[in-house]
């Protein structure tokens, strides 16, 4: 990066050290906390939403639709998240290729499963074989945030259903005696009070969510675990850079980060509880819970 | 409609009691069919009956206490009025609309909903344990239904709310949330919002049976003041001596029967049934 750096065997002591963490590998290393930290940002919100809309599905009248809900809710949540990630992508990623391929090659008449092949014509392709290499990489990074998006939506499925169920079937009756119809009911009445009940259950998944984030090196994202791991590994003279397994270091670097991304969770978590439990007749909205810590 | 009233009243156990439509016209207003009206309501959960047959009516400016040990189906009865319960078989009258129904028995629903939400909206419920919406300040819970129901304009809700707040006396507590409150407050609280819809009646539950002495004196207090208004009210309450000032018609309920029903000066002065008797004994309100 730096003028000087060309010739890292002549550099010492805080010259090499700063060359050293500015190589371009090292630069996909630190983008690498970006897209953790993006994938959050885009997961959370999404498996929320997958989730309001299983808990919807799964208390719905409409019984196909509580049926889906709850087979939604019930498989993912049976099944082992790594499973579900190694499988998620290859099963969404052919399922997208096989409906493009119905639509765009209709004349195709060879079959598309061949033994362990899965062919589709070329025009089907996701992404196409002549886009350019970051479209493979954002196509490969939404199939991981869809994964990781119904994975988790099923968990805050699971938490936002029991967060309706528990609130107060009193609350509800007498809105009904206020003349409230189902939508207004659910707006005004059921749905801000399911909040102060879901919280503690939500915060548990983002919590799990930040920690699941290593996941995605499974489906061949380079997210920080595989960059501290490459970068720590002893380098021989072969390297510009050698240097003996410093692989401890790196890893201390993304202890220190998850501590950071924990900390923050907690605070904003916490803020956010006394928000929704401020004036209720809770633990936590009586204060009482903050003097007993 | 009289005599078709007259006619559904052929249970013997009726024959004495003070009855309906021509009460209306005796009373105060101008209203000619009466605010409620029941006729013949039954009720049973399974195989358990709670109410056999029951009558009532409020006209315009009626006060209607109904008494009775627990048990006796009179919640059951006043939540049939606004229909928390449905009831199997009966008629509700409301202000001369009567509620239309869709199948039989276990299985009957009010056929309109809408009539029912209209219907609600003009029936305030005051409940035993308040059900204030906790999430919501004491002002919030008053001007919800009217804003959100209604579709009252939310500035004219809120110069509303803070005057019928003032009138219960916790004008001072509008940005409380309910959790905040005393008990007696809370039910000030829930009269307020009651008030709130401008209702044609009100229905108490058991408006101070969870309050103790202290704090009940203040929820009367504002009860005997909207009686004293001419306000059409239904109160199921355990207060005898509330029952015995405020109500223009006392009904006796046991075992999901009209026992006995009158003035509250022939109910409390002079009751006719062993069974009446015995109960304002055990709640200490001796015939004098």
């Amino acid at each position: 990066m730096f003028s000087g750096c060309e010739d890292p065997s002549r550099l010492d002591g805080g010259a090499w050290l700063l060359c050293y963490l500015t190589t371009p590998t090292h630069q996909s290393f630190y983008l690498a906390f970006g897209t953790v930290l993006l994938l959050l940002a885009i997961t959370a919100p999404l498996s929320l939403l997958f989730g309001f809309g299983g808990a919807l599905a799964s208390r719905s009248v409409i019984a196909p639709l509580r049926w889906l809900g709850r087979g939604y809710i019930a498989m993912v949540r049976g099944v082992p998240e790594i499973v579900f990630f190694m499988f998620g992508p290859i099963a969404l990623d052919q399922a997208f290729e096989y409906l493009r391929h119905r639509v765009m090659c209709p004349d195709w008449s060879e079959p598309v499963r061949r033994g362990n092949d899965f062919v589709v014509c070329t025009a089907a392709k996701l992404p196409l074989n002549a886009d350019p290499q970051w479209m493979h990489e954002i196509y490969g990074f939404a199939l991981a945030i869809l994964s990781f998006a119904i994975v988790y939506g099923a968990f805050c499925g699971n938490t936002i259903r029991g967060a309706f169920d528990a609130v107060p079937q009193a609350q509800i009756e007498t809105a009904r005696a206020y003349g409230m119809n189902r939508r207004q009911l659910f707006w005004r009445i059921l749905l801000p009070q399911m909040w102060i009940f879901a919280l503690p259950g939500l915060s548990n998944i983002w919590m799990i969510l930040t920690k699941a984030t290593p996941l995605l090196f499974l489906l061949g994202v380079e997210d920080i675990v595989y960059w501290a791991r490459e970068l720590g590994s002893a380098k021989t003279r072969a390297y510009s850079f050698p240097h003996p397994n410093w692989q401890l270091w790196y890893f201390l670097a993304l202890l220190v980060f998850y501590l950071g991304l924990t900390r923050v969770s907690e605070i904003v978590l916490a803020r956010l509880n006394r928000r929704l439990n401020h004036g209720q007749a809770t633990l936590a909205g009586s204060g009482r819970m903050a003097a007993g810590r | 409609m009289v005599l078709v009233v007259m006619l559904w009243l052929s249970v013997p156990d009726f024959e004495h009691s003070v009855t309906t439509t021509d009460k209306c016209e005796m009373s105060s207003s101008a209203a000619s069919s009466p605010v409620i009206a029941l006729h013949g309501i039954r009720k049973s959960y399974d195989r358990l009956e709670v109410l056999k047959g029951v009558d009532l009516t409020a006209c315009e400016g009626d006060v209607v206490s109904l008494i009775g040990s627990s048990g006796s189906g009179k919640s059951t009865l006043l939540r049939c009025i606004n229909m928390l319960e449905i009831s199997q078989s009966g008629e509700i009258e409301f202000c001369g609309d009567v509620v239309r129904w869709t199948g039989e028995g276990a299985d009957r629903l009010p056929a309109d909903r809408q009539q029912v939400i209209d219907m609600r909206t003009q029936l305030s419920m005051v409940f035993q344990q308040f059900n204030l919406w906790t999430h919501m300040t004491v002002l919030k819970n008053v001007i919800e239904a009217p804003v959100t129901v209604l579709g009252q304009p939310r500035d004219e809700a809120v110069a509303d709310a803070l005057a019928i707040l003032k009138k219960v006396g916790i004008a001072d507590k509008a940005e409380s949330y309910p959790a905040q409150l005393s008990g007696g407050q809370q039910q000030r609280a829930a009269i307020a919002r009651a008030l709130a819809m401008k209702p044609r009646a009100l229905l108490f539950d058991e408006p101070t049976s969870a309050l103790d002495p202290e704090l009940e004196q203040e929820v009367i207090r504002v009860i005997r003041e909207l009686a004293a208004e001419g306000r059409t009210m239904v109160l199921v309450t355990h207060d005898m001596n509330l029952a015995r000032d405020v109500s223009t018609h006392v009904m006796f309920l046991n075992e999901g029967v009209v026992e006995e029903e009158g003035s509250p000066e022939d109910v409390f002065g002079k009751p006719k049934s062993d069974r009446l008797r015995q109960f304002l004994h055990a709640t200490s309100q001796t015939p004098h």
